[in-house]
């Protein structure tokens, strides 16, 4: 009686730490998981100004502005650069690497943003 | 924040140099514009010499001008293929900074020959000229945000 209560005690410890393993995995497996974000280009400003996300998310910029605007990576040799972006045109880009990329719009240097990678 | 006398760094700045100089010829051409305009109303040479000088200097503050525009878009764009507002923008700057030289010429041709008919000839140019100005100038405003909702 003793022995089965051990070996059903042993079995409900080693199935309970398994599947603690399992949802801990989960959960960093969701936390890393790439992603698509938006970034909208409004009334001469990026929106949000400074995005998280992980490795392998794309980014998509959309000019939401009457005027044309750029995204060029402020570091060199830049990262990514888009064509002119005419009003609802998109830019998209895929992060391959953590680090903190900032940008800006080559016509307006004073709009400026970043992109957080982890 | 932004010295506003940092000499280097205003130089060193590539796009904004042609914003800053577009002021001087749109400014001289059309005050050289009403000066020939006030001395054909009022006949006076000191009025049409006037007008001479300030096409003058608007011709030789085009040039830089038009430079400044075109290095912006090679240095900033990269000098990629343009649409829609900087397109436009891109030609009617060449357009009216062409025609400023064009009216200086004229203008000086006409006041060397007296000749009337070239005079009225010119004051038509200056009236184009000038709708191209501010179209130009136009664009370009809306392109910087001071026209446009920035």
């Amino acid at each position: 009686m003793r022995r089965s209560v051990s070996v059903a005690m042993f079995i409900a410890v080693a199935v309970l730490g398994i599947a603690a393993l399992g949802a801990k995995n989960s959960v960093v497996a969701a936390q890393q998981k790439p992603q698509s974000a938006e970034v909208k280009i409004d009334n001469f400003s990026f929106g949000p100004a400074a995005l998280t996300v992980s490795v392998g998310s794309t980014v998509t910029w959309t000019n939401r502005d009457d005027i044309p605007h750029t995204v060029v990576s402020s570091d060199d040799p830049k990262a990514f650069k888009s064509k002119v972006l005419d009003t609802d045109e998109k830019f998209s880009f895929t992060f391959t690497k953590a680090g903190t990329y900032a940008y800006f719009c080559s016509i307006h240097p004073k709009m400026t943003g970043k992109v957080i990678v982890q | 924040m932004l010295n506003p006398f940092d000499l280097k760094a205003a130089l060193a700045a590539k796009h904004a140099q042609h914003v800053v100089l577009i002021h001087f010829p749109i400014a001289l051409f059309i005050s050289g514009a009403a000066f020939d305009f006030a001395a054909h109303w009022t006949k006076k040479q000191s009025l049409a010499a006037a007008a001479y000088f300030n096409f003058l200097a608007a011709a030789a503050a085009s040039l830089p001008t038009m430079i400044t525009g075109l290095l912006a878009w090679q240095w900033q764009l990269e000098g990629q293929r343009l649409k829609g507002t900087l397109l436009l923008h891109l030609i009617f700057g060449v357009a009216s900074g062409t025609l400023t030289c064009v009216v200086w010429l004229i203008h000086w041709s006409a006041r060397r020959a007296q000749n009337e008919k070239l005079r009225l000839f010119c004051l038509s140019m200056e009236v184009l000229t000038a709708v191209l100005l501010a179209m130009t100038g136009h664009l370009g405003g809306f392109l910087s945000g001071v026209n446009g909702p920035g």
